[in-house]
């Protein structure tokens, strides 16, 4: 498919001529476009944070107790995994504006490996909740058992966002795959890569929701707060 | 004779010949925006099918024909499509699409594939809530008529406790709520990329200002009853607890989320409609429109006021009371531009030349119609008033007067107005009248008497009542009636129009903005047939007569 | 937007100056709660907003693009007036905990 696109000119009464801006061939408009996709994402998770907060708000000392007995060390590999893999899909881009593709389809695989093992470790983490009765559905989380409320829902929300947040990853994945296909094909090139700056951005974004789900689930009872202190890691 | 965009079209992919494929994978903004006009009609009339129901059942008291259970599913069936499937793709969907794009001098949006696109998504979300209706029996398979029972707004807890079909509703209004996020998207981008050579944002038509407004609402709002959708279809099926007090939930979070969007929800409705008020008003004054720049900035101020008001949804609900106070105090404010565009519409007409075609007067129609359903909604801004008539059928008379007699009542206005731009044909005038003068008279014997009702304590969403309200329930039905048969009368003459009407030419109210200089009605293909560049104010009027003229196969001005 | 002009170099370096700040932010988290005791929640949500800060601002572009970068302030303001009056006033008044359910013992330990 040839993008042989090329913009009209307008002409005004002082005989001035102004390029047309189409709706083909806009990498800024693709750009802006996706920008504000990623405002409805910051929306969302913003709704969920905002429960968590709501309830945070009525149980506090419940939440910090919840938050003691996550596992710290996994959830920190994790984030610097993340961290990581947003580095590579960084360098990737870079160097397919530079003409590197080989490089550059390098640093996708490796963000898809980084990815691959966070989901990794995130099922490691639900499965050890799974065995201390903490699951959906399931033992403590029961309307009957007598874990208190804030525990509850602190787990409700913690299952949901997490939850969310790899779904946005497996997407991520999806994601990546498809660009590389495109790359392959020659319709993801050095000059026209408006989808490989937009799957880096949504990359990104997928970042900086975990730069907040792991400290307000993972950290805020780190502190000397908890009754016996201490990491209770599983 | 030259083509027009009925004649041929571009496709999402493919190069199909026959016509019924190149309607199904056209991306041509126009075509796309004629689909959503013929799928939301036919959703309308099902959703006023079914309030004609309830107003049969509630003609006396005690039951008539159907049980209370089955009218709960009723007025709940008509808010979801009323809401999901019409008035909130509404006339963004429909003349957002057909007509801004030619209104900034663009050959489509910036993202026609994704409008394509957006539309079958917006089927998907359809035939979803369709689906929804029924239930298969676990006993013998046999189908049952299940619909959700809870009401449109799905309050927690009794929409976690009922059996009928509630996740598989929310399912579809998330659905709608993507397809509304992504031509909010579109609009925007394409408003801001895609404006001719010279048109700033400050030389935009008002209509164009009224979709920008509302694709932020879009844009921002939506997200936030998509996630609550969510989070309410996990909270029934996996249990997690933020809205169910069996585990600690509060209803109250529920309420706060779902208004959160549905507040500014209203304001999607109203902005688009004002804009084609401005569009009206200016046209069927012969004149110039009175305060251009604080019109655009207040759909701009309503548009951001109106995130931060939706408490007063919830103030029988529970909240604090300090935050009552904090969301009364707001909601005044976001009534004050409103104000001043209907101060600036009756000022265009002051000294102008009015025209009483059919587009102005459903135009003045909705001056009046709006003007109660906006003050009615003060008064039950005071928190005081309302406890008192909060769920009562006050408030349902307050928001139908708005929304039908504010926003579909403008829809008619703009079909009437665009209908020879779209069509190329003119509908009989005179008959097109009468059927404003039906839907009028009917809008308010059905409404206004629901205000005395309301007040007197008559309740919303119940199926019965106690003797002393039949009388307002029995002139309500009449007004039903009428205009029942006024909508049915009016899209007839609007169907006899595009089938025997007369051509209209390409500007038959001899309008100053873009869509009105085209080169062949109905338009081409890809619009104008070259982009102008545009010097010059929407609306510039010289003694009655348009100021700014076109050669329109070169498109510039010649005068 | 003309961006074939491009220092690979320039590039690559503020890719890796802002991982070594976002490792540096990290390591602080996990330090924090042992050095500073006062308000864990304040001081983690702190550090946040930096490492977001510099995602925003370098790996994501934002820096220098006005328009974008006016919207993301828009919506960020949107979500913070959400939190300031359901969090901030809403919810801390709320006046019917002596009788609620939600809040009443076992169930709630404060």
């Amino acid at each position: 498919m040839s993008h042989e696109y090329v913009p009209e000119i307008a002409t005004d009464r002082d005989g001035n001529e102004h390029e047309v801006q189409g709706w083909q061939d806009d990498f800024y408009g693709g750009k802006l476009g996706f920008w504000l996709f990623m405002l409805t994402e910051v929306m969302m998770f913003g709704g969920m944070f905002l429960s968590l907060a709501y309830y945070n708000t009525l149980h506090p000392h419940d939440f910090l107790e919840a938050s003691a007995s996550l596992n710290r060390w996994l959830g920190g590999t994790n984030t610097v995994i993340l961290l990581v893999s947003a580095l590579t899909m960084g360098l990737g881009l870079l160097r397919m504006r530079t003409g590197d593709v080989k490089g550059a389809k390098l640093m996708i695989w490796a963000t898809i490996l980084l990815a691959l093992i966070f989901l990794g470790i995130k099922a490691v983490e639900w499965n050890a909740e799974y065995h201390h009765g903490i699951f959906l559905m399931h033992d403590q989380m029961l309307p009957e058992s007598s874990m208190a409320f804030g525990k509850k829902l602190f787990f409700g929300m913690y299952f949901t966002m997490t939850g969310l947040h790899g779904f946005h990853i497996m997407i991520g994945i999806g994601l990546m795959l498809w660009l590389i296909k495109r790359i392959n094909s020659e319709k993801v090139t050095q000059d026209h890569h408006i989808l490989y700056w937009n799957i880096a951005l949504y990359w990104d974004i997928v970042h900086l929701i975990w730069v907040f789900v792991f400290p307000y689930f993972y950290m805020i009872g780190a502190g000397d707060v908890v009754a016996g202190g201490g990491h209770h890691g599983h | 004779m030259s083509k027009t965009y009925f004649d041929e079209t571009h496709c999402a992919f493919g190069h199909p010949k026959s016509t019924f494929m190149q309607w199904m994978l056209t991306i041509d903004h126009k075509r796309i925006g004629l689909m959503y006009a013929a799928v939301m009609f036919t959703f309308f009339f099902v959703a006023v099918a079914t309030a004609f129901v309830m107003r049969l059942e509630l003609l006396a008291p005690g039951q008539q024909f159907i049980d209370g259970d089955t009218f709960n599913q009723a007025f709940t069936l008509h808010g979801v499509i009323m809401i999901f499937l019409f008035i909130i793709p509404g006339i963004p969907a429909i003349f957002g699409n057909i007509v801004m794009p030619i209104m900034i001098g663009a050959k489509d949006v910036s993202f026609p594939r994704l409008n394509w696109f957006t539309f079958w998504l917006y089927i998907v979300g359809a035939l979803v809530a369709l689906s929804s209706l029924v239930s298969f029996n676990d006993v013998d398979g046999e189908m049952i008529f299940n619909f959700a029972d809870t009401g449109w707004t799905f309050y927690a807890p009794y929409s976690l406790n009922t059996g009928t079909n509630v996740i598989t509703t929310l399912v579809a209004a998330f659905i709608l709520g993507m397809a509304s996020i992504l031509t909010g998207l579109n609009f925007l981008v394409t408003i801001h990329r895609l404006r001719a050579p010279g048109m700033g944002f400050f030389k935009m038509p008002l209509f164009v200002w009224g979709i920008y407004a509302t694709g932020w609402i879009q844009l921002l709002a939506t997200p936030v009853v998509g996630i609550t959708l969510v989070l309410a279809i996990l909270e029934k099926q996996f249990g997690i607890g933020i809205f169910d007090p069996a585990k600690g939930g509060d209803p109250v979070l529920f309420q706060h989320l779902f208004w959160i969007y549905s507040h500014p929800a209203v304001y999607l409705m109203i902005l688009p409609a004002f804009g084609i008020m401005s569009e009206i008003i200016p046209v069927f004054s012969r004149k110039e429109i009175f305060g251009y720049r604080t019109i655009a900035l207040s759909s701009a101020s309503i548009a951001g006021i109106g995130y931060l008001v939706w408490g007063h949804h919830l103030f029988t609900s529970g909240m604090a009371d300090i935050a009552k106070t904090v969301f009364s105090f707001l909601t005044f404010f976001v009534a004050i531009p409103t104000g001043i565009k209907f101060y600036d519409w009756v000022a265009t007409m002051y000294q102008g030349k009015i025209v009483l075609s059919t587009p102005m007067i459903w135009a003045l129609g909705t001056i009046i119609t709006f003007a109660i359903g906006g003050l009615t909604g003060i008064t039950i801004t005071m928190v005081g008033l309302d406890i008192h008539l909060q769920d009562t059928y006050y408030s349902v008379a307050h928001f139908h007067y708005a929304i039908l007699g504010g926003v579909v009542f403008l829809m008619f206005a703009g079909m009437h107005y665009w209908f020879p731009l779209i069509t190329g044909k003119m509908y009989n005038e005179k008959k097109a009248k009468i059927a404003f003068y039906m839907n009028f008279v009917g809008i308010n014997l059905l409404w206004f008497p629901m205000f005395i009702a309301g007040y007197l304590g008559m309740p919303r969403r119940y199926f019965d009542y106690l003797p002393e309200f039949e009388i307002y329930h029995q002139i309500s039905f009449a007004g039903a009636v009428v205009m029942v048969s006024g909508l049915v009368y009016m899209f007839w003459v609007l169907f006899q129009g595009w089938r025997n009407g007369e051509p209209s030419g390409t500007n038959p109210w001899n309008a100053t903005t873009l869509e009105w200089h085209l080169p062949s009605s109905p338009p081409p293909l890809e619009n104008h047939s070259k982009v102008p560049y545009v010097d010059f104010e929407p609306y510039k009027y010289e003694n009655g007569e348009p100021v700014v003229k076109f050669d329109y196969e070169t498109m510039k001005r010649i005068d | 937007m003309d961006i074939k002009t491009i220092n690979y170099e320039e590039e690559k370096k503020v890719y890796y100056k802002v991982l070594i700040g976002l490792l540096i932010l990290t390591t602080i988290t996990f330090i924090q709660p042992h050095i500073y005791t006062a308000n864990t929640f304040a001081s983690q949500m702190f550090i946040a907003v930096i490492k977001a800060w510099l995602i925003l601002m370098y790996y994501m572009h934002l820096k220098g693009e006005k328009l974008i970068g006016a919207m993301v302030i828009f919506a960020l303001f949107l979500v913070s007036f959400f939190f300031i009056i359901i969090i901030g006033i809403d919810v801390p008044n709320f006046q019917f905990g002596d009788e609620s359910y939600i809040m009443s013992a076992p169930h709630t330990t404060k």
